[in-house]
């Protein structure tokens, strides 16, 4: 089970102050041979995880991968089959209990029939050292949502009042299940500087993606988990320096999209509307003949290796 | 926990159904019966029409103000993932499930008084102030179990199913239970049924004390046997869906 027995825990509550110095010193969290099934089902096979305090650390791994398990552990809504996890030196329930983490869940929701801001005080006051409400407000660009109903939001106001929940108690321990799952592209950039503002103060981030370039632009360090176990573990840089192909990006005015697999070079083609990537072998080949062809492009990006493409391997590896 | 509390009971005091059903039907119910029944005459239970009418409202009320508060809305907050997110809070499980209770019984108050209210400006019911003090006491205590079989409707029933389900209960146990119609004007196999439900304890109880006699052993039996079997189930249903799920 947890590891209360081998790192004993003061018996009495430390004053808010001192709970925040002692808990400096150790590891914000520490995971060793994790094991979880449900039924027939492995869902992790032995996972390690260790995240400095004051780390960002992206979990990242396609559907299936333990990540939600991972996190249910963590927060101690699941219990291990084997293995041992601590959140700052304590099981995970105390670390819950205590104030230490907050946590913004995939499935999670709001309560019903109450305004945003009777909510989030409502929140606060669960937590022994909250943060102030201005300062919430700031961070989670909440503004004129205060006086909304939380059952009435708009999916990404939703989403920005559950972060904003996530963070009332000012946690040393955010954690994330694929936060940004249902937001736009611009609310995912405004959400990813949320953290940022989050992470400045000396927090600790954990979160888990499948959208490869967030764990790439948002972590210190990317921890790749696939079928229950870890894989890879990094920083960013050092992932797609091992693996991954180059990129060449550019919008697409007119011509025929099917023309670009047969670009020199060109491995495989990716759409986001207009906007084109290839994946390519050779970019410099890649875009002479992209120069040559009848196709009307414009803003053109060529890159070094991204995530996507390093997972990809990394999966195609495991296999 | 105290926060928790307060925001559920504004809550409660927001919610139409609430509103409408616990506190509005009972008024408007023995407003009819009163009119329909004549304000004088006696009834089963050798209570003043207005009076015996009165209780039961009050007892009606207090069903569904405990029942709403339960049943519905705690299978609601499990479909859209509230309760997933208040356990990942410090508010402890124990907490949540008494918060739940405490507001519940919270929200039969308003709806038992204001019943009285009725009774006392429309038919100049006059009892001792012992005498209100102790039936309304007793009668809001009595609401535990039904507010603990509201708690595990909540936690077994589907949203879709949660609120059908929970009026229909609220009906049957109305009517089965005597708050309708007197149990003594029913057949004797139905005045078995009705006298073994918390419904007809519970208003048992009232008539019992406004009419100056100790509450009967049957409907504290009854109402003690419901209180452990709800609390039983309550339990169950709650570690049911706290158990080792990812979901």
């Amino acid at each position: 089970m947890s590891s209360a027995e081998t790192d004993p825990i003061p018996t009495t509550q430390p004053e808010a102050g001192t709970a925040l110095l002692a808990s400096g010193d150790r590891p914000a969290v520490w995971a060793s041979g994790l094991v979880k099934s449900y039924g027939p089902t492995v869902a992790l096979a032995g996972l390690d995880l260790h995240v400095a305090a004051g780390e960002t650390v992206a979990l990242l791994g396609p559907n299936g991968a333990g990540k939600s398990t991972t996190i249910g552990l963590l927060l101690g809504l699941l219990s291990p089959a084997r293995g041992q996890v601590q959140v700052y030196g304590r099981s995970p329930s105390q670390a819950v209990a205590g104030g230490l983490v907050g946590a913004m869940l995939q499935d999670a929701g709001l309560m019903p029939g109450v305004r945003v801001g009777e909510l989030l005080a409502m929140v606060r006051g669960l937590y022994p050292r909250p943060l102030p409400l201005d300062e919430l407000a700031a961070i989670a660009d909440l503004g004129p949502l205060l006086g909304r109903r939380a059952d009435r939001l708009s999916g990404g106001q939703g989403q920005r009042v559950r972060f904003a929940a996530a963070i009332a108690g000012d946690p040393l321990l955010l954690v994330l299940d694929e936060p940004t799952a249902a937001m736009d592209v611009q609310a995912r950039r405004n959400f990813w500087a949320q953290i940022h503002a989050f992470a400045g103060r000396g927090r600790t981030v954990l979160f888990a993606t499948h959208y490869l370039h967030e764990a790439d632009g948002a972590a210190d360090r990317v921890v790749v988990i696939a079928d229950g176990r870890k894989v890879a573990d990094g920083p960013p840089a050092a992932i797609k320096a091992n693996f991954g192909d180059q990129q060449v990006r550019f919008t697409l005015r007119q011509g025929s999209p099917a023309l670009l697999a047969a670009l020199d070079g060109v491995r495989t083609v990716e759409h986001d509307h207009a906007r084109v990537t290839l994946h390519t072998s050779d970019p410099d080949a890649t875009v002479r003949a992209l120069v040559r062809s009848d196709l009307q492009w414009s803003g053109l990006e060529v890159g070094g290796p991204d995530l996507e493409t390093s997972f990809l391997r990394l999966l195609g590896d495991q296999s | 926990m105290t926060g928790f509390i307060a925001l559920e009971m504004r809550r409660s005091l927001r919610d139409i159904r609430y509103l409408v059903i616990a506190v509005a039907m009972p008024i408007g119910l023995y407003l009819l019966f009163t009119g329909l029944f004549g304000a004088h005459g006696q009834r089963a239970q050798g209570l003043p029409q207005p009076v015996e009418l009165m209780i039961a409202m009050i007892a009606y009320g207090a069903m569904w103000a405990v029942f709403s508060a339960t049943g519905p809305r705690i299978a609601h907050e499990r479909a859209i993932g509230w309760t997933r997110q208040l356990r990942v809070t410090p508010l402890s499980a124990a907490s949540a499930l008494s918060g739940k209770l405490v507001t519940a019984l919270a929200a039969a108050l308003p709806a038992m008084m204001l019943v009285a209210v009725t009774a006392v400006l429309s038919h100049h019911v006059q009892l001792s102030a012992a005498q209100w003090l102790a039936m309304l006491a007793a009668m809001w205590a009595s609401v535990l179990p039904l507010a603990l079989l509201g708690l595990a409707i909540g936690y077994l029933a589907g949203d879709e199913i949660a609120f059908p389900l929970t009026m229909a209960l609220y009906f049957a146990l109305g009517a089965l239970g005597g708050l309708w119609i007197p149990l003594s004007t029913m057949p004797l196999a139905m005045q078995d049924i009705g006298q073994a439900l918390p419904s007809n304890g519970v208003a048992e109880l009232g008539w019992r004390i406004a009419g100056g006699q100790a509450p009967v052993p049957k409907a504290v039996l009854v109402l003690t046997a419901w209180l452990l079997g709800s609390a039983t189930a309550a339990l169950l249903a709650y570690r049911r869906r706290n158990t080792q799920s990812a979901h």
